[in-house]
């Protein structure tokens, strides 16, 4: 009497489940399957990278180089080239900020990583924290390519521990189709028909820095009067800022959104290919300017790769094909001579300029601060 | 009257746009000779072919695969135990273990990101696969235990009460009464968990090791040297697989006699 109530209501129940699970268990199972097929087709790629590993030389090099820096750095083939060339295994991962690097080779105290490349400010940092580890030049066969201006710098000034790749410039990028004036430094830009016509990077050393230049004063002083009356400056500047923004500026130049620009030395690069009527301009206040540098870490797992990699990245060709890939200013002199002859200009400062460069370099905290809110206020004035 | 259609179409047709114009532009401008994606400059298929070529990027999409198929199940587990389980019992305390459950997605995520590597460093633990799965799963358990818990609050108690009345294990009863009941919400919460591990950038890049780069750590950390049509091309792919693939769910599980029956 009891049991056939009791299997309806539970067939019932088990019916409901069935269809639920028919649903729900297909939409499960296609994920599952296309997580085991791409896991399967990343497994074959490493088992043949290993593979090759194994069959290829196999004298000296063997293992992987850990490299850390941000996304894009490189061609292809350059990678490709020097995993034929050496044997070591690229394993390219990625940082987004300078920050983020720092907090991570902390926490693994200079190890995980064998060679890192980044911004010339953190450096400072990171050897100070004796994160990084002294090279052996003698390793570096190529060593000697690198251009002396770079060297000796704020961050390493016995450059002991770094080998600069690459140089950030400031430079103004004007449409002349579009301005009426010449623009020959960042005076220039205070004046009234570019009114709502400029786009500038959010970057605060930088943008504050063009006032302090416009005034005389160095990029890195810790005068604070100096570096109010800069901000009093920049606000004037304010009327014609048309765009704050750090990401593809170089769109709203080559778009005509912007008709003169300050930005990262890759964006104008990128504009300039894109449009060779645009003119760059080398302030006549003198040029600020930062480095990207690579070190190996206090405690790198594989400093053999990395030398390898060094000496392979100051190779003149190789170097030639990073920075024409890159747009980033050349550090390698050797590399000057394979630059095609259009990217040449745009990769190396024109000679009687390059004396009056200066380095944005790490600064008081109150300086820094007042900057900060100089900036802020700018901003709100620029409306942004 | 005529009001009355028009108006929705139009809103209809706003929002789609505002969903998929984007979208579609990503994907035109993935076939575009030029870098810049404001010049239109012919047509080609180079960054699909360099796309292929990036042995690196290939990696990174393999591991984001992993680590949210991994993170998403194992958060499928323990949201759904612990909604069961709170639901069941009242137990004392019980409200304020509710709030602290589903505080991971309430706290910013730069502020767990970095708590978790100040953690794991502490506790000595190689950053890698297994930090980044326990990381994605501490993120992903509250949006598992707030579906189920939303449904089993619109369960009728008595369905449960009765398989026990008859004799019916808890553990019995829980299979086959509670969790078909909650399938969908389980695996809507362990979808969604796999959405928002696949996509996080800001506490993997705090917990990833040296050899776990994610896809979205790798997209990010082109800010230095701008996005180039290879970014767009990749995005275009995992697009038309997501519609592939939800396209393919949907013909297996579509309506059948048998079932439009019961």
């Amino acid at each position: 009497m009891d049991s056939p109530p009791e299997e309806k209501g539970y067939k019932h129940i088990t019916i409901i489940w069935e269809v639920n699970m028919k649903k729900t268990g297909s939409v499960l199972l296609t994920a599952l399957l296309l997580t085991v097929f791409l896991a399967g087709c990343g497994g074959e790629q490493d088992a043949s990278g290993s593979d090759r590993q194994e069959g290829g030389t196999g004298t000296t090099a063997s293992g992987q180089l850990n490299l850390f820096t941000w996304e894009g750095m490189f061609p292809q083939e350059l990678l490709d080239g020097f995993e034929e060339e050496t044997g070591y295994r690229i394993n390219y991962v990625n940082f987004d900020y300078d920050e983020t690097m720092l907090a991570k080779l902390e926490a693994s105290k200079g190890g995980d990583y064998d060679l890192v490349i980044a911004d010339d400010y953190i450096i400072e940092t990171v050897i100070a924290e004796e994160l990084a580890q002294a090279l052996d030049t003698s390793r570096i066969e190529n060593y000697g390519n690198i251009d002396a201006v770079y060297q000796g710098q704020f961050y390493d000034p016995d450059d002991q521990y770094t080998v600069p790749f690459g140089a950030g410039v400031q430079t103004i990028v004007y449409d002349p189709a579009q301005v009426d004036i010449t623009i020959n430094g960042y005076a220039d830009l205070w004046d009234e028909s570019l009114a709502d016509s400029i786009g500038i990077i959010a970057n605060y050393r930088v943008i504050d820095g063009l006032a302090l230049k416009v005034l005389g004063e160095s990029y890195n002083t810790e005068d604070l009067d100096k570096i109010k009356e800069a901000g009093d400056l920049l606000k004037d500047l304010a009327p014609n800022i048309r765009l704050i923004k750090d990401d593809n500026l170089q769109d709203d130049l080559i778009s005509g959104e912007v008709s003169a620009a300050v930005m990262y030395t890759s964006q104008v690069t990128t504009a300039k290919l894109a449009n060779p009527d645009l003119e760059i301009v080398y302030p006549s206040e003198g040029i600020g300017f930062g480095i990207m540098a690579g070190f190996i870490p206090s405690d790198a797992p594989n400093a053999d790769a990395a030398y390898a990699f060094l000496d392979y990245l100051l190779d003149a060709e190789n170097a030639a094909a990073y920075f024409e890939y890159l747009g980033y200013y050349s550090t390698n002199v050797a590399a000057n001579d394979y630059l095609s002859d259009d990217m040449k200009d745009l990769l190396t400062i024109p000679e009687g300029y390059a004396t009056d460069m200066e380095m944005i370099q790490n600064i008081g905290s109150e300086a820094e601060q007042l900057h900060s809110t100089e900036w802020v206020e700018f901003k709100t004035a620029a409306g942004q | 009257m005529k009001n009355r259609t028009v108006l929705p179409n139009i809103y209809l047709i706003v929002i789609l746009c505002l969903f998929y114009l984007p979208i579609i532009l990503v994907i035109l401008y993935s076939f575009n000779v030029s870098r810049i994606s404001s010049v239109w400059e012919g047509f080609t298929l180079d960054w699909y072919r360099e796309l292929l070529r990036d042995r690196s990027m290939f990696e990174a999409l393999r591991n984001s695969l992993i680590l949210a198929a991994l993170s998403s199940a194992a958060a499928g587990v323990v949201g759904t135990l612990g909604a069961t389980g709170m639901a069941r019992r009242r137990m004392r305390g019980g409200k304020a273990m509710e709030y602290l459950s589903t505080l991971p997605i309430m706290i910013p995520e730069i502020i767990l990101g970095l708590v978790l590597l100040v953690f794991f460093s502490a506790l000595g633990l190689p950053f890698g696969m297994v930090t980044l799965v326990i990381a994605h799963t501490i993120f992903c358990i509250p949006y598992v235990y707030l579906m189920v818990k939303a449904r089993l609050a619109g369960l009728d108690k008595s369905y449960v009460e009765a398989a026990r009345d008859l004799g019916a294990s808890e553990m019995r009863a829980f299979y086959d009464i509670t969790l078909p009941l909650t399938a969908p919400a389980i695996v809507s919460g362990v979808l969604l968990s796999f959405a928002m591990s696949f996509d996080d950038v800001i506490i993997s890049v705090f917990v990833t090791g040296a050899n776990t780069n994610t896809l979205p750590i790798k997209i990010y950390s082109q800010l230095k040297t701008g996005v180039t049509p290879k970014t767009n091309a990749l995005c275009a792919v995992i697009f038309l697989v997501t519609v592939f693939l939800g396209g393919l769910s949907a013909w297996i599980a579509r309506p059948r006699k048998k079932d439009i029956n019961i």
